[in-house]
């Protein structure tokens, strides 16, 4: 019944990509690119998937195009194009079809979809599916996953984020700190939205506490959580101005804050080490939480990967809007 | 009554292909951003249906509601970007369709 909508999606991604793609305009190509990431979250709501529907709801819709416009601030909109630089493009055309060809090779290797005999139906998802609840008593099998089976997996992609962050922190700092007072700079900004982000930002920044602490039980939990509480704090910064998001949350404290978050994730799993357990294995706790020690333990560990992605969505948001200088932006 | 969703899915889907026209055609930049907006919140709508047609619309009320907080962010973004860089937004606009035969 769902491969109608289906069908639809599949004539419209591939349209709106290719949009994306001609419009010389790059502000252009970018607000195409958000329309392209609505499209792909309803592909992986007809998939069933709908933890990664959920990020692609959380990071494409606000965060990306954000960054995306706080980049094209800074920079310049326009693709100059000269007619006469043929051997770059002949080099690049050439290095895209060369690799797009082992990509396919490689694609022709991969199990079909949904293969039930394909390496990873056949042996791990199995045991999974059916004793993921009745081993950590967590009704959403992607969180168990996530969090539990493959948690040193988790606990390097939050790593990752930190480490964008600070890549991204480093590269563009500016070592004068500007004199100039941005105190005033948006105070001219309108009062409709000034009054409707001081309204709405509370809700958001509630809801994201929901997501990370109810990610057990329906879609969502630490990664997509942070991304909407760390939209939250850009909300306020694009509205109220950076010095009033300083206030609420400052450039030292943001780094120390995402370093905490891989530090609790890290701190969370090392502790059975000194107990006779192995790295990240939860049901150390058991003493403490008695059966739920496994489920508790996840909802410790995305407080974690809440923390630093939050942190990590915001600061990667304030440096790219000012140049670095973390005085003034949009 | 299935039936009647899936049809309203449907529905809306066509409209997004419409809402394709005004994308690609779309003079300045604005209209493509209202044209986003739109699809944006038909893709809310469908979401919801999706739900229905799953039977788990509990799971989906999630996405939808952070589609519906986050969606305007975007916008707002580009409304800033705009107060800024007028100048060049008078400039690349105007030659809209001369700037794609390049």
């Amino acid at each position: 019944m769902l491969i109608a909508i289906e069908v639809g999606l599949l004539i419209l991604v591939p349209c709106v990509a290719f949009v994306a793609l001609w419009l010389r305009d790059l502000m252009s190509a970018v607000i195409v690119l958000g329309a392209y990431s609505f499209l792909m979250c309803l592909v992986w709501t007809g998939m069933g998937a709908v933890d990664v529907a959920f990020t692609e709801a959380a990071v494409g819709a606000g965060v990306s195009t954000v960054f995306f416009i706080a980049v094209l601030f800074n920079t310049t909109r326009n693709i100059t194009f000269n007619p006469l630089d043929v051997s770059s493009k002949l080099v690049a055309l050439v290095a895209c079809l060369g690799f797009g060809y082992v990509l396919l090779q490689g694609v022709s290797d991969l199990p079909d979809w949904g293969d039930p005999y394909s390496p990873v139906n056949a042996g791990v998802s199995t045991y999974y599916i059916e004793n993921a609840y009745a081993d950590t008593h967590v009704p959403n099998l992607v969180t168990t996953v996530l969090a539990d089976y493959r948690s040193v997996d988790t606990m390097l992609e939050t790593t990752v984020v930190l480490i964008a962050l600070l890549g991204i922190f480093m590269i563009l700092k500016k070592d004068r700190p500007a004199q100039s007072d941005s105190s005033d700079t948006q105070a001219h900004d309108s009062l409709i939205i000034r009054l409707s982000a001081r309204f709405i930002a509370p809700f958001i920044q509630l809801f994201g506490l929901y997501v990370v602490a109810h990610g057990h039980h329906s879609p969502g939990g630490g990664f997509q959580g942070g991304v909407i509480l760390g939209t939250g704090l850009i909300l306020m910064a694009m509205s109220m101005g950076m010095a009033s998001a300083k206030r609420l949350l400052s450039i030292p404290r943001m780094i120390i804050l995402a370093a905490v978050g891989v530090l609790i994730y890290a701190g969370w799993g090392a502790v059975p080490l000194v107990y006779n357990g192995y790295f990240l294995d939860y049901s150390v706790w058991e003493s403490v939480f008695g059966s739920m020690a496994r489920s508790h333990s996840m909802l410790i560990v995305e407080i974690g990967v809440a923390l630093t992605v939050m942190c990590g969505m915001y600061g990667i948001y304030m440096s790219l809007v000012s140049d670095g200088g973390m005085q003034e932006g949009l | 009554m299935m039936g009647l969703f899936l049809v309203a899915a449907l529905v809306l889907l066509a409209f997004m292909g419409l809402l394709l026209y005004r994308i690609v055609v779309g003079p300045t930049v604005i209209d493509r951003l209202l044209a986003v907006n739109v699809i944006g919140t038909k893709s809310i709508v469908i979401l919801i249906i999706m739900g229905i047609l799953f039977d788990r619309v509990a799971m989906f009320i999630d996405i939808a509601l952070a589609y519906g907080l986050l969606n305007f962010i975007a916008s707002l973004a580009a409304a800033k970007y705009f107060r800024k860089h007028k100048k060049i937004h008078h400039v690349s606009t105007m030659p809209a369709e001369v700037s794609h035969d390049h």
